[in-house]
């Protein structure tokens, strides 16, 4: 029995000794960093734009600094957050990673703390004017508390839906402008044995893009101004958006089953291997207008089918009030420098080529992924071949141009982590016929009051 | 006869300093992690922010008013009921069967398990095309003219169903081979006995196998209450704990809060009562054994 107890006595000191162990076992430990400005090793993480493309920056960024080796690692946009976080507090591992603005996937709000500062970084590159060489939203968007924690590629807009021009010349289908004439193409469509328009609406974000280009077909500007508490959620506007967000579920242009699927890869998927006519997605899916990006995302899509004419067309006037075009963009990523890397100058380097040199900001330019932060950046047409020149060319043109007339109307950077699940449950509530428009509106309010 | 119990005394192995280190590394790292968790449901943090705030019990007052909370809590037990119910049932019957003279019984006992031991990441998008109106199941039902829509995961009422059909064809394995083994234990002349006096191939089963295997099934009820506390890759593969949290379980709910939405102390304060849960229930299960026992 005595010798029972002295070796549960042992047992319990040894336990404490080694969570004692493991509590000292932290990361707070400075590192040194071990880079130079031209050499070094950078691990840059992320969930966009994907393979192959940020090999392509890569590849350029090598032209100008061959010593630098820089690693893409990848993740899902939905898997982000939960990748990165561990990697930060470890202090390993990552030496540039991408940040969104606000406090959604990626947020600077939240990964900023995590982050160097990089004004002087700017400064340097750019001169003291960096601010008029850069789009504002670029800077404004990235500064917390005073500190510049990332650099902004590249924005994207939504607002916007892209259709398969070829299968609307295949079935002599209009391209619609207004309820009825969507309602009447996914009709036409279906009877074709494809979806006409294809949403994963399990995948909230996405719906909140839907929603917002209806709010602001109904009244422009009315949810930006709610999101930052200039109009009530409960206003008749949003109301009336959120009814007519439940219309597409109920009239059919939502495709059966859209709140099982996810955007990505689901509807993706099912819109690159021409089995819907339209999605809604943002001017980051102009990349695939370019054959090589449209034809590694068909092969995701585990189709044989041969890259389509990739239109962008205005949101239908689903509201009847003749407002339509509307887009709205935050910065789609920006790049930040890990206060724990081993490899802080390189990865500053990478961070500053990327967001603020010409070379940089060109590639972006003419990837078509996101509209660069570099006002002096803009793709070269000569240069960039799409699949089909002749439909294609004008049409993304204009998109663009449209897209960077869009002022003063964020899509994500205004809604904090609170507002934007109460908002993906809301719309997925609404759809789905377990909440009201008018309740959903009065949750919204009740979660902005409620939030920080 | 002294002489013998020394001897025998003498080449009894102490096995503790054999399990030592390793019993000290597990159980001092699951000790730690439990108090550094309760340390965070105390507090208000985002998981990276260089400043906490010490709030006390709030985070637990607070999942107490949470519909979501009580929403995967509802969903747990619903989803622990059923799935236990028919995973065991089959698993039961199927070990049964192949207790007795079927052709290729390695090949079915293998095919049988095969779903236990293949990777929720692989399964699950499988299963949600499989679910989806632009799935196989949705050409088989138009191929009959059934008129039936694959809608089932995007409404709230069926979205839960099919994650417990998944569950289901991915367990029944285990538990099928839990019962092969505990069958395999029975003595055969008791069997025989039994066949004797005239008991028929149910009768044989539910009054004599199935009592023998009690053993078995109170540790797959505890493995179920545990396992169903902590789903999480089914739901969260699948539908993401949507269509709007009707397919939310404590897991998905703690991750979307700890991750998703960065409040780690809250998180930490559910995956205390997710803690607190699970060992009421196994206690709960063990008393209700020892109870019959009695």
């Amino acid at each position: 029995m005595k010798k029972a107890r002295v070796v549960l006595v042992v047992l319990v000191a040894l336990m404490l000794m080694m969570t004692t162990v493991l509590a000292g076992c932290s990361s707070s430990k400075k590192t040194e960093d071990t880079s130079t400005e031209t050499s070094g090793e950078v691990v840059w993480w992320g969930w966009t734009p994907g393979s192959p493309t940020n090999e392509k920056y890569i590849a350029e960024f090598n032209k100008q600094y061959p010593n630098i080796k820089v690693t893409w690692k990848q993740t899902s946009i939905d898997d982000y957050d939960a990748a990165i976080k561990p990697a930060l507090a470890n202090g390993q591992g990552v030496d540039a990673f991408e940040v969104s603005a606000g406090s959604g996937n990626g947020g600077v709000r939240v990964f900023g703390g995590q982050a160097i500062d990089l004004t002087d970084a700017v400064k340097k590159a750019l001169g003291d004017d960096y601010k008029n060489k850069l789009n504002a939203s670029s800077i404004t968007t990235m500064t917390v508390d005073g500190k510049l924690k990332g650099l902004g590629v590249g924005t994207v807009y939504s607002g916007n839906l892209w259709i398969n021009q070829d299968l609307f010349d295949k079935y002599n289908v209009k391209v619609p402008t207004n309820y009825e004439e969507w309602k009447t193409a996914c009709k036409t469509f279906k009877e074709h044995g494809i979806d006409g328009f294809v949403q994963g609406a399990g995948q909230g974000a996405f719906n909140m893009d839907t929603f917002h280009a209806i709010a602001d077909n109904v009244s422009p500007g009315t949810f930006t101004k709610a999101t930052r508490g200039e109009v009530k959620w409960t206003d008749e506007s949003i109301v009336k958006a959120l009814e007519l967000w439940k219309g597409l579920f109920d009239d059919g242009i939502m495709q059966k089953g859209a709140l099982g699927l996810q955007q990505y890869p689901d509807a993706n998927n099912l819109f690159m291997s021409q089995k819907a006519a339209m999605v809604m997605m943002g001017s980051w899916y102009t990349s695939n207008t370019l054959p090589d990006t449209m034809k590694a995302a068909i092969e995701s899509a585990s189709s044989s089918e041969k890259p389509f004419t990739l239109i962008p067309i205005n949101f239908p006037d689903i509201a009847g009030t003749g407002k339509t075009g509307s887009m709205f963009g935050d910065l789609d990523y920006s790049t930040a420098v890990s206060a724990t890397s081993k490899n802080i100058k390189a990865a500053t380097t990478f961070a500053v080529w990327l967001g603020t040199s010409q070379s940089g900001q060109q590639i972006i330019a003419d990837s078509l992924n996101v509209v660069p932060s570099l006002k002096s950046a803009t793709p070269n047409w000569d240069s960039v071949k799409l699949v089909n020149p002749e439909k294609q060319n004008d049409a993304v043109k204009k998109y663009l141009e449209n897209a960077m007339s869009s002022v003063d109307n964020a899509r994500f950077a205004g809604i904090n982590a609170d507002m934007n699940q109460a908002m993906m449950d809301v719309l997925a509530g609404v759809a789905g016929g377990t909440i009201t428009p008018k309740d959903g509106a009065a949750k919204l309010a009740t979660t902005q009051a409620d939030s920080k | 006869m002294k002489k013998k119990n020394i001897t025998l005394k003498a080449t009894k192995i102490n096995g503790l300093p054999w399990i030592l280190p390793a019993f000290i590394f597990v159980v001092g790292i699951i000790y730690y992690s439990i108090f550094y968790t309760f340390n965070l449901s105390t507090l208000d943090w985002n998981g990276l922010d260089p400043v906490q705030t010490r709030v006390g019990m709030s985070n637990f007052t607070k999942a107490l008013s949470d519909w979501v909370f009580w929403k995967a809590i509802r969903n747990t037990i619903v989803f622990f009921i059923i799935t236990f119910v028919i995973q065991n049932f089959l698993g039961f019957i199927l070990a049964a069967i192949l207790h007795t003279k079927v052709k290729l019984a390695t090949v079915h006992k293998c095919l049988i398990f095969i779903p236990t031991i293949l990777a929720p990441a692989t399964m699950a998008p499988v299963f949600r095309l499989l679910f989806s109106p632009q799935g196989m199941l949705q050409d088989i039902f138009d191929t009959l003219h059934l008129g039936i829509t694959v809608d089932w995961l995007s409404k709230p009422n069926s979205a839960l169903f099919i994650l417990m059909i998944v569950a289901v064809w991915e367990f029944t394995g285990m538990s099928f081979i839990l019962y092969y083994a505990a069958m395999s234990q029975i003595d055969k002349e008791m069997l025989e006995a039994s066949r004797l006096d005239g008991a028929g191939n149910f009768r044989t089963l539910w009054n004599m196998v199935l009592p023998n295997c009690k053993g078995t099934t109170v540790s797959l009820a505890m493995l179920g209450i545990i396992g169903a506390l902590k789903t999480f890759d089914i739901p969260y593969l699948i539908t993401t704990g949507g269509p709007n949290h009707a397919t939310e379980f404590l897991g998905t709910y703690i991750y979307r809060q700890g991750i998703r939405q960065s409040h780690l102390g809250y998180a930490a304060a559910i995956s205390v009562m997710l803690l607190v849960l699970a060992i009421s229930g196994a206690i709960l299960i063990n008393k209700m054994n020892k109870g019959d026992e009695k």
